[in-house]
């Protein structure tokens, strides 16, 4: 069959914005965004297979329940990473602070098991490296939020 | 166990370009069904049973198959739709097989689409996402934060591109090889979407840097397409055609996400290039198949490879070279068309990326390839087994499949 005509499209919206969820992790996040005000990093262990979650999860990979608050170091090491280019896409430019590209890493703090997404700030793209040490850096007043940890410097 | 031997008799594919204007996803399908049905020389009522599937809300819609079913020949007969992300193809390439070999059904299609230009992708992965960077967000993660960091989704290869360079000492003029060679082989592929033929690495490492280190041409194109194949009996088979491709094996196997766990929390699964699923999926599966050594026993591999990183990286988890090795063996050849175990003869998915489809056209790609159907692109040496594979889900499940010249002994 031969279609001279090409398809239509119509204009419709799908506003996610409005969609609501119910997260029971939230609870535990929320606890440890309070620390964050003090400046310590609180995570979960899990007590049958010893997994340290950060952030907390509500549940660990071996079925248990993590229940154990534990303190872990705001040092880590970089287990993987990336930095923005000269990217365009939809018309959004991406940038970094002041124009240099934004170096973004995966951290794994010292204690934990887990990795986290931070930005690596301080440094230059060519510097970084999978295995490089890291701190976090802090603000100077904590707000309790995620963005308090969301960036490292090179130790 | 397998109640009944698997074999693929059919396989259609539609034209493969950026945007379809000329039809609609129905109409897109039944170019890939038809030519399924004219391929297996079978027709709908042959047929017990469907199957089907494509990304969840990427052309806007939810129930596809409520009015493609009519398309395809599916009134009145059991239709079952699977979508898991990336893997969809795939998983729906499975689910056509487990019908058979569960010997519940004699024979079945499966069918496999995206069209993209139809909806809005980007929004599409962002139903997938959205729970997750809304837990984020409310928590006081800044969104030009999480757009930096995802990226889309070269966010999450970006990563797994890193961390495999480091461990496999893979140089991004291996990624530039990877793109020439795959474009290539799409520009011997009448289906295939981005011919580039003549295409060098170093044409691929003029293109511009994306994020780290995946530049623009390492990345695959957005396409519209469908795919479609028929799995019937062992028996049924070898009345129907004179060489058929059996499917020895299937497996999948998922895994915690990784970069980032559920509702931000964190995620054990901490190197993205490790993908212990694909190891642990391609491992029973060769087991399923009869296969002591995939190195000397597979003759060609289908990874799914949207990511020049991804060719390499998945050949070493599919278990067909020591890990860190791939990019060697890309050097010796041994990849090519004419060379010992070539990889994406079709172009992989780095060339051709109706996301919904493109993990069930790896099976495809290795059943005519075994049944000797791919004309310019047919590979040098006699095809005995194939592996095709998978990666999807929340980046967390890898699905494989065996095909083969000659049933399991």
């Amino acid at each position: 069959m031969e279609y001279k005509n090409e398809t239509v499209s119509i204009q419709g919206g799908w506003p996610l914005e409005h969609w609501q969820w119910k997260f029971e992790s939230l609870d535990l996040i929320r606890k440890t965004l309070e620390g964050l005000k003090e400046k310590k990093l609180l995570a979960l262990k899990c007590r049958n297979c010893g997994l340290v979650y950060f952030l907390p999860k509500p549940y660990c990979r071996c079925l248990s329940i993590p229940d154990q608050w534990v303190e872990i170091k705001d040092t880590g090491t970089i287990t993987t990473y990336t930095f923005t280019g000269a990217w365009a896409y939809e018309g959004i430019q991406e940038e970094g602070p002041s124009g240099t590209p934004m170096i973004i890493a995966g951290v794994v703090y010292d204690g934990s098991d887990t990795m986290t997404v931070c930005t690596l700030d301080e440094a230059k793209p060519e510097e970084v490296s999978v295995g490089m040490r890291v701190q976090l850096k802090w603000p100077d007043e904590p707000q309790g939020r995620l963005d308090d940890i969301a960036h490292c410097v090179p130790i | 166990m397998a109640k009944n031997e698997v074999a693929v008799v059919g396989v259609g594919l539609s034209k493969h370009v950026s945007k379809r204007r000329d039809v609609n996803i129905a109409e897109l399908v039944w170019e890939a069904v038809s030519a399924c049905y004219e391929d297996a020389g079978l027709k709908p009522k042959d047929i017990d049973a469907f199957v089907t599937g494509n990304m969840p809300a990427f052309e806007g819609v939810n129930l596809p198959e409520e009015w493609g079913a009519g398309h395809w020949g599916a009134y009145g007969k059991p239709l079952l739709r699977i979508t898991t992300g990336g893997t969809t193809g795939g998983s729906v390439a499975h689910g056509g097989y487990y019908a058979v070999a569960s010997g519940l059904c004699d024979t079945v299609m499966a069918v496999a689409f995206e069209k993209q230009s139809d909806g809005n992708s980007t929004a599409g992965l962002n139903t997938v996402a959205i729970a997750d960077a809304a837990a984020q967000f409310a928590l006081g993660v800044d969104p030009g934060f999480l757009a930096a960091f995802g990226g889309g989704a070269v966010g999450v290869a970006v990563y797994q591109a890193s961390s495999y360079m480091k461990s496999s000492g893979c140089t991004t003029h291996h990624l530039d090889k990877v793109a020439a060679l795959c474009r290539n082989n799409a520009a011997l592929n009448p289906y295939s979407h981005l011919k580039q033929p003549g295409l060098t690495p170093e044409d691929v490492a003029k293109t511009v840097l994306m994020q780290y280190p995946i530049r623009f041409g390492h990345v695959c194109p957005a396409t519209d397409g469908a795919c479609a194949m028929i799995f019937t009996t062992g028996e049924k088979a070898r009345k129907l055609t004179d060489k058929p491709a059996y499917v020895l094996s299937v497996a999948s196997c998922s895994d915690e996400a990784a970069m980032v766990g559920i509702a931000g929390s964190g995620t054990t699964n901490v190197d993205p290039c490790a993908q212990e699923s694909c190891k642990i999926a391609a491992a029973k599966a060769y087991e399923l198949a009869g296969i002591k050594d995939p190195r000397r026993e597979i003759d060609l591999a289908e990874p799914y490879a949207p990511f020049a990183h991804q060719l390499l990286m998945f050949y070493e988890r599919l278990l067909l070279c020591d890990e860190g090795e791939a990019p060697s063996v890309l050097d010796s050849g041994s990849m090519n068309l004419d060379g010992e175990l070539p990889v994406c003869p079709s172009g992989g998915v780095i060339s051709t990326n109706a996301i919904g489809a493109s993990a069930m056209e790896r099976v495809a790609e290795c059943a005519l390839q075994i049944m000797g159907k791919c004309g310019e692109r047919q590979v040098k040496k006699e095809v005995h087994k194939a592996v095709a594979h998978g990666w999807g889900g929340a980046v967390n499940l890898n699905v494989v499949a065996v095909l083969s010249d000659t049933p399991r002994r």
